[in-house]
């Protein structure tokens, strides 16, 4: 009976490997940091540094862990190891390589290990939604995520106004998991089981329950709840004002991981892995109209808002907003294409593109500030490509990829939307395309508008020569994805070939 | 030795070669050794131009029918199975070829009539095709195709489709996938080459003349500020125009489409800072814009019609596309044929769009030379030559091509009877020529089946002897410019021939040539296309038409020759006279320069001679892919003796008007008259453009311009106010407060259950 238990839970945690090294390199963080901090919160000089590596050392062990697992069967276990599973992994790693190097000099000495160790315990979050196979571990990741999230926001910059963004994403951010978890326990109501596979299953098979509406309601409960995390209109109010008010390198971080940690909690609740043919009941379809209001008006009050913003980061956080929108285009398509582009296949190739030209924009944004000046609002930027000359050209290239211009992967994605959603063959999925087109349309107008900013002015401020070398890798890593997917898109579509 | 090289690397050599050129030039040269920037470009020219021989004379005729081309009774032996698609179809070609044996076998007994022959052979093709097509056989299964194959039978196909065709069996094309760019659900973008008999022929002579044009410009171009970067351009133009001939889908040939534009802008206006040249660089790359926007959307009509670009899908298997066009609106292959026509149209310089070749003679001459004259031009000739399958099918487009290669090539000549500049008459002449060549393929409209393959052959083979001639033309015109101190109106010198002896004998043999005088190249390939306009004008119904066609043809050779022999004489003959910028002493051009214009000297004398009356080009372009087969073309002895006189007597008219010894000095004066304004002017084309395109669009605009402040800018502006509004709309909500962002989220989610309840109880 025990040696059973055993093998079970050996079983289960061998799936989970890569995420052991990352939360066992978080404890130590957790545990090593108050011996070299002291009463005040400081600390000897340069021990950000040390921590960077150290959880740099880590993502990369964890990260050759993955490299050597293959998907495998999915059991009756908490976890699962599938196609998903297995993609997600692999972009949260590199995400998170380019987050540490984005938050390299971004905090002081004193809380680096605090921000490093839940950055790590962040990017075991996302990993563990998408490798759960349990309602409950699914809520409990999803927690995972969130709560270092608050850390992370507060430590880098202790005023007023970080404070203030922290708070709200706090209060929300518990408002929205407390949807989720009665989304759930509806499920579980009707059902009966926590089991994703035994759920999916049984909603295949259209055992409704007693209370065939609880279901629908269920639905539309988990899409408020994790609408949130994926900043879809009306569920996005808190993102400006966190991006405005927090550190630049939380707003890029919450710019990309909560969308990574909405959608895979999306796909893996509504839309069931293994295929079960067009007319099998899913949680998706059974939502009706939602997902494509939820698209349109996400797209459109997305873009419409980001053209009146002064201040960039609260621009870019309308653009994610808008982003989160053409993502859902895809979600509404879902599996259900019938010879043209998978649309879910299509969402996973937008929403690795977007994190690179978002992380890559922030951290532009991080390489071109130093301690005394941050730059806030367009106006700051001004003028760039003369004192930044090398920033300038890769903000722009960021900004072409958001725009969808060729020759960035950008344009490659939205294409793919496009051609999912107007292959679809329904009038509804037309529409969407349509909508799509007109708002990579408005959406040119504010990217426009900050590069001719750059191009156009006359420098803002006197030149700076402080140099930020990791957000300078970073960025550098960012523009090679961007500049490398459009040239060899099949790399990523064989990653995601995986998943479906 | 070269045992790698019979592999299908080679394929990719002839394009890889000058990329490198060009990225060692960037790299490299623009730091080291500039003066010495057009060593790379040579050496990668001359393994390039040793590729595309090799491509040529051995890879490419491995993958012909066995035997001749014909009827196919001998082409059963199905041409070796080598892998032709290089990638993951070699289980499926072992299995064709057990398919293919047991009608292998039968062969031997079919020798009869030829009626019966026919029959059989047609059935038999279809397992025969079954194996061609499976290079590249996507939608097709290979029963289908047996099917379809027999075309002559009656019913199955719309009367605009050809009867009694016959395709020759067993061809291939050698395929090399280099890259897949993207392949998502119908969407499959690939980088393939392919190289079949007609762009092996194309590959020769693109590389020949940029071997040779590399050398020349190499002492051209010496001492001038931007070396490395006139020689960069022009590797990057002969990659692009070596992947342009060997793109193996409609998509990457546009992209090199594009490609080659955008090097000729960059070399028409690579004296940048002279206003002119920039000028003539954005005519030329506005112009072809328009060609270019018709060939996309031609390109984007045989997306939609055939669901793939792919060549080898296209014309690999001759029932692919009467297939596929079975019960569809024959107007549609015609639109598609004309639109891709269009872009023909601007790429080689037609009537109307052909206004900016003569401008851009602003160039350095090797450029005009190599990419005006002998290769980029040609690309339309190519393109249309390589649709045949396609355009075999519109007898509408056909004409439409006949009759703008015969208003080209009749006005092109009488704009060069008189322009004084010398390069000037050649490009006119350049226009004149590629009409020619469009008339040839257009002739195929009065019997598409059983003219097309002439047509094309001898287009094709006026623009290999063209290239050669056309190019020693330009050569020795920029050699004359260069001992004259970059001056090229030909009033300002004469009698050259004494001073400058090799560029005299080189210009004289490419004249000849372009003259068309008996027995040189010229000669053999445009007595060539009016034999098979002659054979046009014989269909019955198509008399009119065609023998319209045929005086302007005849009236354009006589032309020619006179053109041709006039700035001859104006520049060699007379008295001895030279501009002020030569300075005292002309010299004759550099070695660097003379071997090369040697050498083509002598190919613009033979190379016709060699591959025309001996139909080498003719049986080796036959083993393209696609082309319909029709009987051998003899020599047509009646249009070779009226071509004879033809150009004989329009080099004697010149010689009477401008060869005597003592004439005086050119006076544009003394000749004036209207018709000879007209000339010189290009029939006023650019001043009709001026008035009916120019002008009209400028008073357009200056409407539009006015309709745009008063009207359209408050609109814009209106609609600019529409985030405004809807910001204040929102704004309120997004005030900052914590307590309003939870409630509209609330409300939100309330929103939503509610319309899903709705929607469930309305079910």
């Amino acid at each position: 009976m025990l040696d059973a238990l055993v093998e079970a839970l050996k079983g289960s945690l061998s799936l989970v490997l890569p995420d052991i090294v990352l939360l066992a390199t978080v404890a130590v963080v957790f545990f090593g940091a108050p011996f070299l901090t002291d009463e005040r919160g400081r600390s000897e000089a340069g021990l950000r540094h040390r921590w960077s590596w150290l959880a740099l050392a880590a993502v990369g062990f964890s990260g050759w862990l993955w490299y050597q697992s293959t998907p495998v069967e999915v059991g009756d276990g908490p976890f699962r190891l599938d196609g998903l599973a297995w993609f997600v992994r692999g972009l949260s790693l590199a995400t998170l390589v380019v987050l540490l190097l984005v938050n390299w000099n971004q905090v002081p000495d004193g809380a680096s290990a605090e921000s490093i160790g839940s950055l790590l315990a962040i990017g075991a979050g996302v990993n563990l939604i998408a490798a759960s196979n349990d309602l409950v571990y699914l809520f409990l990741a999803l927690e995972l995520v969130s709560i270092p999230t608050y850390l992370f926001l507060f430590l880098p910059r202790r005023d007023a106004a970080a404070q203030e963004a922290t708070t709200k994403y706090f209060l929300l951010s518990a408002f929205s998991s407390g949807l989720v978890l009665f989304g759930m326990s509806y499920v579980f109501g009707v059902v009966g089981s926590t089991n994703l596979q035994v759920i999916g299953q049984a909603l295949a098979a259209g055992q409704n329950g007693p209370l065939p509406m609880l279901l629908p309601v269920a639905a539309i409960l988990l899409i408020a709840g994790l609408g949130f995390r994926i900043t879809a209109v009306p569920f996005h109010f808190y993102a400006p004002d966190v991006f405005q008010g927090a550190g630049t390198s939380g707003a890029a971080m919450l710019s990309f991981v909560p969308k990574v940690a909405g959608f895979v909690a999306l796909i893996r609740l509504l839309i069931p892995s293994g295929w079960m043919g067009p007319d099998a009941q899913t949680l998706a379809n059974l939502t009706g109209p939602t997902v494509w209001w939820l698209a349109v008006i996400t797209m459109f009050v997305g873009n419409l808002l980001a053209i009146l913003q002064t201040d960039v980061r609260r621009l870019l956080a309308f653009s994610s907003i808008a982003h989160a929108g053409y993502m859902l285009v895809g979600f509404q398509i879902g599996r259900e294409t019938h010879a043209g582009i998978d649309g879910i296949d299509a969402l996973l190739f937008y929403l690795t593109v977007y994190g690179a030209m978002s992380l890559g924009a922030f951290a532009a944004l991080i390489a071109t500030s130093d301690e005394s000046k941050r730059y806030e609002t367009i106006d700051d930027l001004g003028g760039l490509s003369r004192t930044r000359p090398a920033v300038a050209l890769l903000m722009t290239l960021f900004l072409f990829s958001m725009m969808g211009l060729p020759p960035t992967a950008g344009f490659l994605a939205k294409l793919n939307l496009f051609f999912a959603a107007w292959s679809q063959g329904t009038e509804s999925g037309r529409w969407l395309a349509i909508f799509l087109a007109v708002n990579a349309a408005i959406a040119a107008w504010y990217y426009l508008r900050i590069i001719a900013a750059m191009y156009l002015r006359e420098p803002a401020h006197a030149e700076n020569r402080h140099q930020e070398p990791a957000a300078s890798v970073a960025m550098a890593c960012c523009a090679l994805v961007v500049l490398g997917l459009f040239f060899a898109p099949d790399w990523l579509w064989r990653a995601i070939s995986v998943v479906s | 030795m070269f045992d790698w090289l019979t592999k299908e690397s080679v394929l990719w050599i002839v394009p890889a070669a000058p990329l490198v050129a060009c990225l060692w030039i960037v790299v490299v040269n623009q730091f080291v050794g500039r003066q010495r920037a057009h060593r790379p470009l040579v050496v990668a020219m001359f393994i390039s131009w040793l590729a595309a021989i090799c491509l040529a004379t051995t890879i490419v005729p491995e993958k012909f029918a066995k035997g001749d081309h014909g009827h196919g009774e001998e082409s059963h032996g199905a041409a070796d199975h080598d892998h032709a698609a290089g990638h993951e179809h070699a289980d499926h070609e072992h299995a064709d070829h057990e398919h293919a044996a047991p009608a292998e076998e039968k062969t031997p007994a079919d020798e009869t009539t030829p009626e019966e022959t026919t029959d059989e052979d047609e059935e038999e093709s279809g397992a025969e095709n079954a194996a061609v097509a499976d290079s590249a056989p996507p939608p097709m299964a290979a029963g289908a195709a047996g099917d379809a194959v027999p075309v002559h039978e009656e019913s199955s196909y719309g009367g605009e489709l050809p009867r009694g065709v016959t395709y020759p069996v067993g061809n291939h094309a050698v395929v090399k996938f280099v890259y897949q760019w993207m392949k998502v659900g119908k969407v499959d973008v690939a980088v393939t080459l392919r190289a079949d008999a007609m762009s092996a022929l194309m590959l020769v002579m693109v590389t020949s003349v940029s071997l040779l044009v590399a050398i020349f410009a190499g002492g051209y171009m010496h001492g001038d500020p931007g070396y490395p970067r006139f020689f960069a351009a022009m590797a990057l133009f002969v990659f692009s125009m070596c992947m342009l001939v060997l793109a193996g889908n409609f998509l990457l040939m546009f992209v090199f489409w594009e490609a080659v534009g955008l090097c000729s802008y960059l070399l028409i206006g690579y004296w940048y800072k002279k206003p002119s040249a920039a000028a003539a660089a954005k005519k030329a790359f506005v112009v072809n814009r328009i060609g270019d926007f018709g060939f996309i959307l031609g390109v984007f009509m045989v997306w939609v019609t055939f669901g793939t670009l792919d060549f080898e899908t296209l014309f690999g298997n001759p029932a692919f596309i009467p297939q596929v066009l079975n019960g569809i609106d024959p107007a549609i292959i015609t639109t598609i044929c004309i639109l891709l026509f269009i872009g023909a149209i601007g790429k080689s310089a037609q009537f109307p769009l052909h206004v900016w070749l003569p401008d851009a003679m602003e160039g350095p001459t090797p450029v005009s030379a190599l990419i005006h004259a002998a290769t980029m031009v040609t690309a339309g000739v190519y393109l249309v030559a390589r649709c045949a399958p396609l355009f075999v099918l519109s007898q509408t487009a056909l004409g439409f091509v006949a009759i703008i290669g015969a208003i080209t090539a009749l006005l092109a000549a009488f704009t060069a009877l008189t322009q004084y500049d010398l390069k000037r008459v050649l490009a006119y002449s350049t226009v004149s020529q590629l009409g020619f060549m469009f008339m040839s393929l257009g002739a195929a409209a009065a019997d598409p089946v059983h003219l097309m393959q002439p047509a094309v052959t001898f287009a094709m083979f006026h623009m290999f002897t063209h290239a050669f001639f056309k190019a020693v033309l330009f050569l020795s015109a920029g050699s004359v410019m260069h001992s004259m101190g970059d001056v090229i109106d030909m009033r300002r010198f004469s009698g050259l021939k004494k001073v400058m002896p090799v560029t005299h004998w080189t210009f004289l043999a490419g004249a000849a040539a372009l003259a068309g005088l008996p027995l040189l190249s010229g000669f053999w390939s445009k007595d060539e296309i009016l034999a098979v306009i002659w054979d046009a004008d014989r269909v019955p119904g198509y008399g009119l038409f065609f023998g319209a066609i045929l005086a302007v043809a005849l009236l354009a050779s006589l032309m020619t020759a006179f053109y041709t022999f006039r700035a001859y004489f104006l520049t060699f003959h007379g008295p001895e006279r030279f501009p002020e910028e030569a300075g005292h002493h002309p010299h004759e051009a550099p070695p660097a320069m003379a071997w090369p214009l040697r050498i083509l000297g002598v190919a613009a004398l033979l190379v016709g001679a060699i591959a025309g009356p001996t139909h080498l080009y003719a049986h080796y372009l036959h083993h393209t892919p696609g082309l319909p087969v029709s009987e051998p073309h003899g020599l047509n002895y009646v249009m070779m003796a009226v071509s004879s006189i033809i150009a004989i007597a329009g080099v004697g008219f010149a010689w009477m008007v401008y060869g005597k010894a003592d004439r005086k000095a050119y006076n544009v004066q003394e000749r004036y008259s209207p018709a000879y304004e007209l000339s010189l002017q290009g029939l006023h084309l650019d001043a009709v453009y001026q008035a009916l395109v120019v002008r009209p669009m400028q008073a357009l605009s200056e409407l539009s311009e006015t309709l745009d402040r008063l009207f359209v800018d408050k609109l814009v502006d209106a609609v600019g106010y529409l985030p405004g509004i809807f910001g204040s709309l929102v704004r309120p909500i997004q005030n900052g407060f914590l307590q309003s962002y939870a409630l509209v989220m609330l409300l939100g989610l309330v929103i939503f259950v509610f319309g899903v309840l709705r929607a469930i109880a309305g079910m």
